[in-house]
């Protein structure tokens, strides 16, 4: 069963049509990321699957159910919004414990989930003193309370440091690639997911872009070379009669978009120029994300 | 459901509010009974003496003003949800909000009767030792102590339930503070105090708080106060009211 459904889903608050029949799905056993810009939907989506915000229209569904009509919601979906949702005289274990009784499971897993995310020394400190960084932590230890088979995470590595997005990145492969779980996880900064996704969703103001696996994303772009030759050999004109677009960079090196490298080998043979580099450029997913992104 | 209330109750035990709030109530009602005390029997303040029933009823009574500290502790039990944002997380759990708000109800009848269970131990750790030194008897029954403790618990309570319909409906806590407070010591006054608007006067909170607190007093001669139980059906049908009108509005909004 799909982990993850949204079906043409839209929601508009006053005049914004913050998202725009966007539709989607997310599997188990993968981390999807949902990128775009700041602004282009992203967080208004993800509330809409977790019954905060009531979509005008569509669908946002979790193994195949509107999230307000879980009976025990803790246990089959886990979020992580932004880290501010706590008082801040309340201790770490007391705001876990009060959702564990709220939930109906029992208050062991306080401590259990604050040792998954590392906290488990500041469980019995005030959350008004936390940084962000433990802020997004304790956030991630909520969501891990019911043990749940999907898990939602908005922009959850704002506030980490580098130490604390790599462990982000490899707590959540593992939720997904050893426990099954289906990950959708937000960003807005393409390199914090890069290495953690499976699949790519990319939306910007309010309409999916693309979506695809990360592999297909970054090869789906089109293929550039960059050349350099010595001095005095201009292989421009010859290149562009054989139908691709040249870029003439500022250290004198050739951007050449629409030839396979063994054809421009070819030109370079033909026109007898020394070539001094030749590199093939892979569009990378930054790129495709911000070329994607910019044209709306 | 009883997983919510339990929840709702924990809310409060882990934060600091309810204990400044006991403190306070209490801080009052003290200052209340040491006036009591230093002008009993004074014939201008109009004080029966210190050994007489009277003066017992008077001083047992004086719990009753913990009234509006109860209700501001229910405006924030809802508002500071609101405020400190943790209501998403708790619809988070509980995605049916209505289940919140009813929990929250449940809990505040607790908490406004166990503040009342310490304000009356509270007046009589402070009367009994009184009356005793003033070499008065104490007459339980003749002062009325049964029946004013019984108002002072169901106003309190109710008043607490009060509190949280009120939160619900306006979700801001300043508002809602500054709300109760304005509607308790300004509005109430004006209605109790002009006889021409006395007779609307006893249908507002006030009016059927007081209502709860005269259970024989005046042996119902007032017309212008409803009967004590009437009286607590008013009060807390304001807050089931705000509590499903809140339910159908303000509570139902996105949370973004």
């Amino acid at each position: 069963m799909t982990a993850i459904e949204i079906r043409n889903l839209s929601k508009s608050f006053g005049a914004v049509r913050a998202v725009d029949g966007v539709s989607f799905t997310v599997e188990a056993g993968s981390v999807t990321g949902y990128l775009g810009p700041n602004g282009a939907g992203k967080t208004t989506t993800l509330r809409s699957l977790l019954g905060l915000v009531t979509p005008d229209s569509g669908e946002a569904l979790v193994n195949g159910k509107r999230y307000t009509a879980m009976a025990t919601p803790l246990n089959e979906v886990g979020a992580v919004l932004e880290a501010t949702n706590f008082h801040p005289g309340r201790t770490a274990r007391n705001h876990l414990r009060l959702l564990c009784v709220a939930a109906g499971l029992p208050v062991t897993r306080a401590d259990e989930a604050l040792g998954q995310v590392g906290l488990a020394e500041a469980a019995g400190k005030r959350v008004g003193g936390f940084s962000l960084g433990m802020r997004q932590r304790l956030a991630l230890a909520s969501a891990l309370l019911g043990e749940p088979k999907v898990y939602i995470l908005d922009e959850p590595a704002n506030g980490l440091d580098p130490a604390g997005i790599q462990w982000l990145r490899g707590f959540l492969r593992h939720l997904a690639h050893d426990r099954g779980a289906a990950v959708l996880v937000s960003s807005h900064v393409l390199s914090e997911v890069e290495q953690t996704v499976d699949n790519v969703v990319i939306i910007a103001g309010g309409r999916l872009v693309r979506q695809g696996t990360l592999a297909e994303l970054t090869t789906n772009g089109e293929k550039t070379v960059r050349i350099r030759t010595v001095e005095g050999g201009d292989l421009g004109p010859a290149l562009e009669k054989a139908g691709a677009t040249v870029d003439r960079l500022d250290d004198g090196a050739l951007r050449v978009h629409g030839l396979e490298p063994e054809e421009i080998g070819q030109i370079v043979l033909d026109q007898r120029v020394v070539l001094t580099e030749m590199a093939a450029e892979r569009s990378d997913l930054q790129k495709v994300f911000l070329e994607l992104t910019e044209e709306r | 459901m009883i997983g919510l209330v339990r929840a709702e109750l924990l809310k409060l035990s882990t934060t600091r509010l309810w204990w400044v709030m006991l403190l306070v109530t209490l801080l009052l009602i003290g200052v209340n009974l040491a006036f009591f005390i230093g002008f009993a029997g004074n014939p201008q303040g109009g004080l029966p003496a210190l050994d007489t029933p009277e003066w017992v009823q008077f001083a047992w009574s004086a719990g009753s003003g913990g009234g509006i500290f109860v209700m501001i502790l229910g405006v924030v039990m809802i508002t500071s949800e609101f405020r400190y944002q943790t209501i998403t997380g708790t619809f988070l759990t509980t995605p049916r909000r209505e289940r919140v708000i009813a929990a929250k109800l449940f809990a505040g009848l607790i908490v406004g009767a166990l503040f009342a269970v310490a304000v009356l131990i509270f007046t009589a750790l402070v009367v009994i030792p009184t009356v005793m030194i003033a070499g008065g008897e104490l007459s339980l029954g003749e002062s009325r102590v049964p029946q004013i403790s019984l108002g002072i618990l169901a106003s309190l309570a109710l008043y607490t339930l009060f509190g949280i319909g009120l939160g619900a409906l306006v979700r801001n806590q300043i508002a809602g503070i500054v709300g109760a407070v304005a509607w308790a010591y300004v509005i109430e006054n004006i209605f109790l105090g002009v006889p021409a608007l006395q007779v609307v006067g006893k249908w507002l909170p006030g009016g059927a708080a007081r209502a709860l607190m005269s259970i024989d007093v005046d042996t119902g001669m007032d017309a212008n106060m409803l009967p004590a139980w009437g009286g607590a059906l008013v009060l807390a049908g304001y807050a089931v009211v705000f509590a499903i009108v809140a339910s159908a509005t303000t509570v139902r909004r996105d949370i973004t």
